[in-house]
């Protein structure tokens, strides 16, 4: 079953010019894509390729301006289901400082609970269940300014999670971290998508948090150039180095390692290459 | 720069009135504040004291963090002081020269009045000191509460508090950065006259003003992205509750200050109530 779809939707952003004209930039450009339910799509491009753009069509924070985004049978230019739409699509953004409404951090995670109406215990017990999931229950009286860029971002992720949302959004959440936020982050995304069964789309660009998704969309200049599992994405070298994208050099070197007959696996991280290779030779 | 800049000054220990609901702390420092006008006499001041000094004593803040807060109206002491003793010209004439005359209800009228205020602020920041500032950005919310029926916006007055609350540090950081980047580019901070130095500042307040409406843009999706709608239907994750703790406090501060109430009315008429001169 889809979970959202996107029929030729197309959204430009207007520039004004300092000479009194304007011009268009192409944000999303006459995309159409399916999300299906339960799936880890990962969306990458480079800056300014339009995935940023394409998320916010995604819970109805920008409408289409041509085509259509239809979130389970709602559409999205209809104001009336958008309310509808955000507690089935919950997301997270890129910097974690500017997500939080409250200063104590149950209280920010209580947030999107409060606004959908949901009264004491289940309240209480949601705002529970969403930090317990992130791993981040003993942190629930403190302030999210002490925090680590990762664990902020965890918070976030607690507070779209305590809507109990069908799909996550992760919109560039882990472009600000370091090396450790960002597995932390992928790491809970994992877990969402494997043990509640959510449809978890990410949007980066970094290649290598590509490879534990299902599904791969590529953009470039607001469009899909390529889509695929990550080793159909990773085969086509020559079309993601035209998108401004690189695949990841341990990548590159156990598919080279393939190519020339040896038994490894694709992986971004160079301790378990690494490991893999001893144990071949 | 700003690292040292903490919020507020709350005093983080668990006692008594910690403990006590900030809703009940904050009417009680407002029958507190306006009680402080009703001493009038010596006796009323002696009084007073044992009420803020056991309050302070139950809260567990140092004595000395509350009288560091007169630090702040020290100037405005001494000049409300110097006033009084010149210009009140009433009972004995202590000293004179030229046209400075001291009387002995002049200097009376001075020490009350510098009492009052001393009093007036160790009272008010005993509430801020055991207080956190959501706690009584909450307070605030509730006790405004009834203004809602006037279409008065409590609940978007409330959010705009706690959200300017949750936005300092990471603004105060984002100067802090602001102003690295620009002394990394040769900007001064330090020298020069007032004006340059005033002049100097308009490199860091710019950035900041421009990141700060990007933030606020951001801030906007985030919230809509959770399904913010205003305050219709929305529930609330805080629930405050009246203990013990609030009724024995209250009845504490409520002894004494129907006292000062009761000995003001006996003793005078509201016809002379010459000390409220401004």
């Amino acid at each position: 079953m889809d979970a959202i779809k996107l029929q030729n939707a197309t959204y430009n952003y207007k520039i004004f010019n300092d000479d009194g004209t304007q011009s268009y930039a192409v944000g999303v450009d006459d995309v159409t894509l399916d999300i299906k339910q339960g799936e880890f799509l990962t969306l990458v491009g480079h800056n300014g390729s339009g995935k940023s753009t394409l998320a916010k069509l995604l819970n109805g924070l920008f409408l289409p301006q041509k085509g259509s985004v239809i979130v389970f049978g709602m559409d999205t230019a209809n104001e009336k289901n958008l309310f509808e739409i955000r507690k089935n699509v919950g997301m997270v953004f890129q910097n974690p400082d500017n997500q939080m409404v409250a200063s104590i951090i149950e209280e920010d995670v209580a947030f999107g609970v409060e606004n959908i109406g949901i009264p004491h215990p289940d309240l209480a017990e949601r705002v529970h269940w969403a930090l317990e999931s992130v791993g981040m229950e003993q942190f629930a009286k403190r302030t999210p300014h002490k925090l680590s860029g990762g664990q902020k971002q965890r918070v976030a992720i607690a507070g779209a999670l305590a809507i109990k949302p069908q799909v996550l959004v992760l919109d560039e959440s882990t472009a600000m971290l370091d090396p450790q936020g960002r597995k932390e982050v992928l790491a809970v995304a994992k877990k969402l998508n494997k043990e509640f069964g959510m449809t978890v789309v990410l949007i980066t660009h970094f290649m290598e948090e590509v490879l534990q998704s299902d599904r791969v969309v590529v953009m470039q200049r607001g469009k899909i150039i390529a889509t695929g599992t990550p080793q159909e994405i990773f085969e086509q070298r020559a079309l993601l180095e035209k998108a401004g994208l690189k695949v990841p050099r341990t990548i590159e070197l156990a598919q080279k390692l393939k190519e020339s007959g040896w038994a490894v696996e694709d992986t971004a991280d160079a301790k378990s290459l690494g490991e893999m290779i001893c144990r071949l030779l | 720069m700003f690292r040292d800049i903490t919020f507020g000054q709350y005093y983080p220990v668990d006692s008594f009135v910690h403990r006590m609901d900030a809703r009940i702390k904050l009417l009680l420092a407002i029958l507190y504040l306006v009680g402080i006008f009703f001493v009038t006499s010596f006796v009323g001041f002696a009084w007073l004291t044992i009420f803020l000094l056991t309050a302070i004593f139950v809260s567990k803040v140092p004595l000395k963090s509350v009288i560091k807060s007169i630090k702040g109206i020290l100037v405005l002491l001494i000049f409300t002081a110097i006033l009084n003793v010149f210009f009140t010209q009433e009972g004995n004439l202590l000293w004179g020269w030229w046209i400075f005359n001291i009387y002995d209800e002049g200097l009376k009228f001075a020490a009350k009045m510098m009492l009052r205020l001393t009093y007036l602020v160790m009272g008010t920041s005993l509430l801020t000191l055991t207080t956190t500032a959501v706690d009584l950005t909450h307070a605030i919310e509730s006790l405004l509460k009834p203004l809602s029926f006037i279409k008065f916006p409590v609940h978007e007055l409330a959010l705009i508090m706690s959200l300017t609350l949750s936005f300092i540090p990471s603004l105060i950081e984002e100067t802090d950065r602001i102003i690295r980047a620009q002394k990394a580019r040769g900007a001064d901070f330090d020298t020069g006259g007032l004006g340059q130095r005033v002049k100097a500042f308009v490199p860091i307040l710019i950035p900041l003003l421009v990141s700060s409406f990007r933030r606020a843009e951001e801030l906007a999706f985030a919230m809509n992205s959770r399904c913010y709608e205003g305050s219709t239907k929305r529930t609330q994750f805080r629930v405050q509750k009246l203990t013990w703790r609030d009724a024995v406090g209250s009845l504490f501060q409520l002894i004494f200050f129907v006292a000062i109430f009761l000995v003001f009315a006996m003793q005078t008429t509201w016809a002379n109530v010459t000390w409220l001169y401004f």
